[in-house]
């Protein structure tokens, strides 16, 4: 059976477990008259539960400089658990056999402080312990590797109708959740396929933001004096394939590189949208063989300005989002689906390109939601400056999709989740499904299912076949 | 403004004075006046308002006639912020913040209600993860789904709702006794209109005839089905204003309830409009310095 087989049948089966449960919704407990709380005997809990919640003790809380941590330390293994091959038509075939490929403890840390009126420091990072049979400890030649990793680490002020925050930060634009089209200011590290959230593989960069908040709108500006790349695969990891020549930095030598935008956004009854323009570069770097053939490849980059709007409308239950850019001299080739693009090795070619994202996420319950976001764009005037015979990778219009629905179960104890994502061509398919259980407020337990089918035309034939378990342990405090 | 302790003996010497006429008054209220007062005494609570609550989430069983929770329940707490506005203040903007647990600290959300039932609530919600505002669709399109959550519990935009009654139909049922209190029963129907947005068909409230407080709400499905129940005890005054301090919604499909208890509530508090606004979601400086100013009003 393929491997999509299993995971369909098993979201089919959430489906239908889901619909069992609104089947159900009829069967209702019926409570007698008798059934009360006693107003003078903590709300006649047998346990006396929320009662405590009005001890003298417990409302005068004390502040502790802790309070400004969260912590969040976990063990995660991951493997690739199907044998099989992978063909690559006419070209080869090589064998996928069953591994483990993380086994890591990590520790993410994060820190929040008003320390004065109008002034907040904010700070994350992550440390990350590679053990026997991840692919970084096998890298490192069998050696448990550990790394260090700063996130946010931000200062900012606000005053008036103004804030200003300088150091490691994200900037979002777009409205539509996983895939939009204006959301392209941060960097991003796909490193495996334990992250296949856009939310969760963007990088901070250095930037100055600059917000200023209208009676009726807000101006948001950011500027970024030292624009970063997205980093190259980490080698052993399975978007790793081994160059022909070495990768580097890109020379900043060549001249001052910033970037710098600025975004409006407005709020009306029902409705938010937004303007923005941007001069950016792209985040990911183009890489060109040495001269000589002899040496390093040489790294290119391709500054570009872009021109957005968004929008979403509430209707009922229902959230619609829609995003639009138009992106002026980007490189013409470049794969679409996240977690590909260190593997592009495009064209020398710029162009201009429009392109949307646009969806809805809707709340079937408390415990039930639904979201689609379709992202697609276009090339205009794609063959002009083509070779005869020569034809783009993102030829018409390309894009991808993306479904995710979760369910919430046992008091919110219990998420199962699941996300579906394929390129517009139909050319490959990710399926996740991932089942996430509090223990406590302390200590959380989840695991993934991931499946790849793809064929030829889609970089990830190279991961055609595969599936993943991961399972995480995690203690936050 | 600031309350003073002059202000609050002169608020508990005008309610003193006003209680015995107010009980007697109270016999020849319709039903739509007592719904008011009702919402009158809601909105008090939120309006130029600072609090602080817990809230807990459980599955319940029944054991002996006693609510039990039959699981550890989930807590959160957070502090609320609230103003009136519009004519006669019966709009009203509000934030709340997540405190607890660690790892929801600093979600927040921003909500308009509105008193006009033309017009949606409106609600924001900041998650650092997503890295911005993202609006939530709060209304309810069809009788199948249910409203927005008040941060995954049982507690919906719709329960919190205030205003809107030329959209209901109202009948006092009967005066009886509940949890010991003198009550009207009193129920409310939608309109065609109105029920196109709810969940329920049919809400029966029993009133404190004294203290405008609802000790009890049944709340029916289109079938006629008791679906939701809430109920109110540990009503005290609080700044002068009759409060239910502990809430507990019982959702009798899922057999889950959530529990509102307020631990703390400060009324006459002057809240700025700017802080009622999305920048309270994203600008955490901001936040945290009003938030400052605004407890200091308290003491």
């Amino acid at each position: 059976m393929r491997p999509i087989r299993i995971v369909a049948v098993f979201a089919a089966s959430t489906l239908l477990a889901a619909s069992n449960q609104a089947s159900a919704q009829d069967d209702v407990l019926v409570l007698g008259d008798d059934v009360q709380f006693d107003a003078d005997a903590d709300f006649g809990f047998d346990d006396d539960l929320f009662g405590a919640a009005f001890d003298e003790d417990n409302s005068a809380s004390k502040a502790s400089w802790l309070d400004d941590f969260t912590i969040k330390i976990t063990q995660q293994f991951s493997g690739q658990v199907n044998n099989h091959s992978v063909t690559i038509p006419s070209l080869f075939s090589f064998p996928r056999e069953a591994e483990l490929e993380t086994n890591r403890l990590g520790a993410n840390i994060r820190y929040q402080n008003a320390f004065a009126p109008g002034w907040l420091l904010q700070a994350s990072g992550k440390i990350r312990s590679y053990w026997r049979d991840d692919y970084e400890y096998e890298a490192e030649g069998d050696k448990i590797d550990i790394e260090y990793r700063v996130n946010e680490f931000f200062l900012q002020r606000s005053f008036d109708q103004h804030s200003l925050k300088f150091g490691r930060q994200t900037v979002v634009w777009g409205e539509t959740t996983g895939n939009s089209v204006l959301d392209i200011i941060n960097t991003n590290e796909f490193r495996d396929f334990n992250i296949i959230d856009i939310e969760d593989a963007r990088l901070n960069q250095w930037l100055l933001v600059w917000d200023y908040f209208g009676k009726d709108s807000n101006f948001s500006s950011f500027l970024n004096i030292y624009p970063e790349f997205n980093p190259p695969a980490v080698r052993g990891s399975p978007f790793f394939f081994e160059p022909a020549f070495n990768l580097t930095d890109y020379d900043r030598d060549s001249g001052l590189q910033f970037e710098a935008g600025t975004k409006w956004r407005k709020s009306f009854e029902g409705s938010d949208i937004s303007f923005m323009a941007a001069y950016l570069y792209e985040n990911q770097m183009r890489f060109e063989d040495p001269v000589s053939g002899i040496g390093d490849a040489i790294a290119q980059v391709n500054d570009f300005f872009l021109l957005g709007f968004s929008a979403n409308r509430a209707v009922g239950k229902l959230l619609l989002n829609f995003d639009l850019a138009y992106s002026r001299d980007v490189q013409a080739d470049s794969f679409s689906f996240p977690g590909t693009a260190s593997l592009a090795n495009p064209v020398n070619l710029k162009k201009d390109q429009i392109g949307t994202s646009f969806g809805f996420e809707y709340a079937i319950s408390n415990e039930q939601s639904v979201s689609l976001g379709i992202q697609a764009q276009k090339l205009l005037d794609e063959d002009e400056g083509l070779l005869p015979g020569q034809a783009l990778i993102n030829d018409g219009v390309f894009g991808s999709w993306l479904v995710r629905y979760s369910n919430t179960l046992m008091n919110s104890d219990l998420v199962i989740s699941s996300t579906l994502q394929g390129d517009l061509d139909a050319n490959s398919l990710l399926a996740l499904l991932g089942i996430d259980y509090t223990v406590n407020d302390n200590w959380t337990v989840s695991g993934q299912v991931i499946s790849i089918t793809s064929n030829e035309t889609s970089p990830l034939i190279f991961f055609d076949e595969d599936v993943r378990l991961a399972a995480t342990l995690t203690y936050s405090f | 403004m600031r309350r003073t302790i002059l202000g609050k003996g002169l608020v508990c010497l005008a309610a003193a004075l006003l209680l015995i006429p107010l009980q007697s008054l109270a016999q020849d209220l319709s039903a739509r006046e007592i719904m008011e007062k009702l919402e009158d005494n809601r909105r008090a609570t939120s309006n130029s308002a600072l609090s602080r609550m817990q809230l807990s989430t459980c599955k319940f069983g029944v054991r002996e006639g006693k609510i039990t929770c039959a699981e550890r329940p989930r807590v959160k707490s957070l502090e609320s912020v609230g103003k009136g506005y519009g004519a006669g203040l019966r709009d009203t903007r509000s934030v709340a913040i997540l405190l607890e647990p660690a790892a929801e600290r600093g979600i927040g959300m921003l909500s308009f209600i509105y008193d006009d039932g033309a017009r949606d609530n409106e609600t924001w919600l900041y998650l650092s993860a997503l890295g911005r505002v993202k609006r939530i669709a709060s209304g309810s399109s069809d009788d199948e789904t249910e409203p927005g959550s008040l941060f995954g519990s049982e507690f919906t935009t719709e329960d919190q709702d205030t205003g809107k009654l030329d959209e209901y139909e109202i009948n006092l049922l009967e005066e009886t006794v509940q949890a010991g209190r003198e009550v009207w029963k009193i129920e409310t129907i939608p309109n065609a209109e109105r029920a196109r947005k709810s969940r329920y068909s049919r809400t029966v409230l029993y009133v404190d005839k004294e203290r405008f407080v609802e000790l009890r709400i049944e709340m029916y499905d289109q079938y006629g089905k008791e679906i939701k129940r809430m109920l109110g005890s540990r009503v005290e005054q609080m700044n002068g204003i009759w409060v239910a301090r502990s809430t507990t919604i019982m959702n009798l499909v899922t057999n889950r309830l959530s529990n509102m208890a307020f631990l703390e509530m400060h009324t006459g508090i002057e809240v700025p409009d700017e802080f009622l606004t999305q920048r309270t979601l994203t600008d955490a400086a901001f936040r945290e310095t009003e938030l400052e100013k605004l407890r200091a009003q308290i003491n």
